[in-house]
């Protein structure tokens, strides 16, 4: 695996959606910044800035009208590598209504024609990793929220992804559920090392799991601040007790507020 | 437990099984003793009315009597034949239509050019009673095999397409983009994501459609027939065995309940992934 070796660098990246009716949406303008190989990235900014947008950008589904993507291999930063192998993790978690927890996850190595035995056994290993061992052959309906998105993480890790990419994974679920969540992927991620961007509203999650915080400004979306996050792991919610975590929760927030704020006089000026 | 006046159905049941005659009140609140008592007191009547007001057998057979001329079709009438025959046609035709209509209707669903195409002849041709059909497919195929197969085939495919295009274009974008993300090509999302996201639509299809392939199958049969339960039955009338063509339309009642209810029993194992 070079899941430690890849990382994606955005160059100026512009992406303006055509509208029919002529008035065009810039989501993106001018975005700079770097994906570090084997961090956790999150991105945080006001509803409608773009961040989903950048993440469909780096998945390779949505192309960028202006500016381009780089793929570097660490070791060697200026050879490009081919883009790196990315799973997506959904807000709307996006299970096969159709399918069991198991089929679920097997979905992707089947079409990449894994063995069967190897895809059963790789499937377990992800499946026992969220905790949901046991449940293998129920269907998604017949699972809380919070399974559900555990089958989406265990969906996504099978892959074995060289960068993890999740878009409000815990965006849908309770307060509760998202807590605990939130702390079994800290530990996902800490112990597999994987490289990883979330996109959150959440300033606690991004400050549980990131090493990296990009704040978007409002739309049309740019990077407002790059904030590392110097907190200690293993980190879980005894981490809110830390000094330095309400240092960086105010930073953050004093940008999002002022944001926000843009966010809602552009929204507000858009439908007069 | 047997105090509760809205005993659940389950235990209606049970009761029925335990104790039928300590309790024949609790009979009633079971549907299938309720359903096929009222079909047993409806052929009770027939019989004892039908006996005492002496109604002509030419009229209004009794039911006994049907019985015994069903029994004799099959034993040397050749009923049988004609069952099979009736059956082969409804379902070969069925079955080109089912794997046509659900294909045409996957393209369909996912190219506007071809939707573009399509809508128009659906448009056309759809509300078009099939039937209509009949003389001028005589014409072109005569009376043979593939006529039978041809109507029983345009009976089911308009409404096995019209409902996989729906089913298609109801799927959920979100897993289309799950798919691709795992790694999905075009045609795999075609495969493993939209025909199976579509399958309780294209079922609805199947239902409408199976039900008209056999009134058009039935219906042509008696126009030009020598065979199949419709020739059978035409030419009973014309006869004036009355007997025999209540024997044939039992037939074809007890054919539509075999029908409904596998339907049921299908759809009741695909939906099984649902909620509800
Ligand atoms: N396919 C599209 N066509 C036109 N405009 C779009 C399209 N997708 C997104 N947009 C617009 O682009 C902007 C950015 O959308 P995006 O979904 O990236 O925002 P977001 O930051 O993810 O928002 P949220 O926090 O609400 O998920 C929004 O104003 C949105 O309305
Ligand atoms: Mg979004």
């Amino acid at each position: 695996m070079s899941a430690s070796e890849v990382a994606i660098e955005f160059k100026d990246v512009g992406l303006t959606f055509p509208s029919a009716a002529g008035d065009a949406v810039v989501a993106l303008d001018n975005v700079r910044c770097r994906f570090a190989p084997g961090k956790v990235t999150a991105i945080i900014g006001p509803s409608g800035c773009g961040k989903s947008t950048l993440l469909q950008i780096a998945r390779g589904f949505l192309a960028p009208t202006r500016g381009s993507l780089r793929f570097f291999e660490i070791s060697n930063a200026a050879g490009t590598v081919p883009r790196p192998a990315m799973s997506i993790v959904w807000q709307e978690f996006n299970l096969f209504p159709w399918l069991t927890v198991m089929e679920n996850v097997t979905f992707g190595l089947e079409l990449r024609g894994v063995p069967r035995a190897e895809r059963d056994a790789r499937a377990h290993k992800a499946i026992s990793a969220v905790d949901l061992s046991g449940f293998e052959s129920k269907y998604p309906r017949q699972l809380s929220g919070g399974m559900k998105q555990r089958v989406g993480i265990a969906r996504a890790l099978v892959m074995e992804p060289d960068v993890l990419l999740l878009d409000e994974p815990f965006g849908a679920l309770d307060a509760q559920t998202r807590l605990v969540l939130q702390e079994q992927l800290a530990s996902l991620v800490e112990t597999s090392g994987t490289t990883a961007i979330l996109v959150t509203h959440s300033i606690d999650e991004a400050l549980l799991l990131a090493d990296t915080i990009i704040v978007m400004t409002a739309r049309p979306g740019r990077i407002a601040e790059e904030i590392d996050v110097a907190l200690p792991r293993p980190r879980s919610m005894a981490t809110t007790h830390d000094p330095n975590y309400a240092v960086l929760f105010d930073r953050i927030y004093g940008l999002l507020r002022d944001e926000v704020m843009r966010a809602m006089v552009i929204e507000s000026g858009g439908q007069s | 437990m047997s105090q509760q006046p809205l005993a659940g159905r389950d235990e209606a049941v049970d009761n029925a099984a335990v104790a039928p005659l300590s309790n024949p009140r609790r009979l009633l609140d079971n549907p299938r003793v309720l359903g096929w008592g009222s079909v047993a007191l409806f052929l009770v009547v027939w019989e004892v009315s039908a006996r005492i007001a002496g109604v002509s057998p030419l009229y209004l057979p009794r039911p006994t009597h049907i019985v015994v001329a069903l029994i004799e079709l099959f034993r040397d009438g050749g009923l049988t034949i004609d069952l099979a025959v009736t059956l082969y046609r409804i379902f070969a035709g069925f079955g080109l239509a089912l794997v046509a209509g659900t294909l045409l209707g996957v393209w369909i669903a996912t190219s506007w050019r071809v939707q573009a195409v399509a809508d128009m002849f659906i448009a056309a041709l759809y509300p078009l009673p099939k039937i209509t059909l009949i003389p001028l497919l005589i014409i072109w195929l005569g009376t043979g095999g593939p006529f039978m197969l041809t109507i029983s085939f345009l009976g089911a495919i308009f409404p096995i397409v019209i409902n996989t295009v729906l089913g298609v274009q109801q799927c959920e974008p979100g897993l289309v983009l799950a798919a691709r993300d795992l790694g999905a090509t075009q045609q795999q999302i075609v495969r493993r994501v939209l025909i199976p996201s579509a399958i309780p639509a294209i079922f609805a299809g199947v239902r409408l459609g199976l039900g008209v392939s056999i009134i058009l199958v039935v219906a042509a049969e008696m126009v030009v027939g020598k065979l199949g339960l419709g020739a059978r039955l035409y030419l009973s009338g014309q006869i004036l065995e009355t007997e025999q063509v209540f024997a044939v339309l039992i037939v074809l009642a007890i054919l539509g309940i075999i029908v409904s209810k596998g339907q049921d029993a299908i759809d009741v194992w695909l939906g099984r992934w649902r909620t509800g």
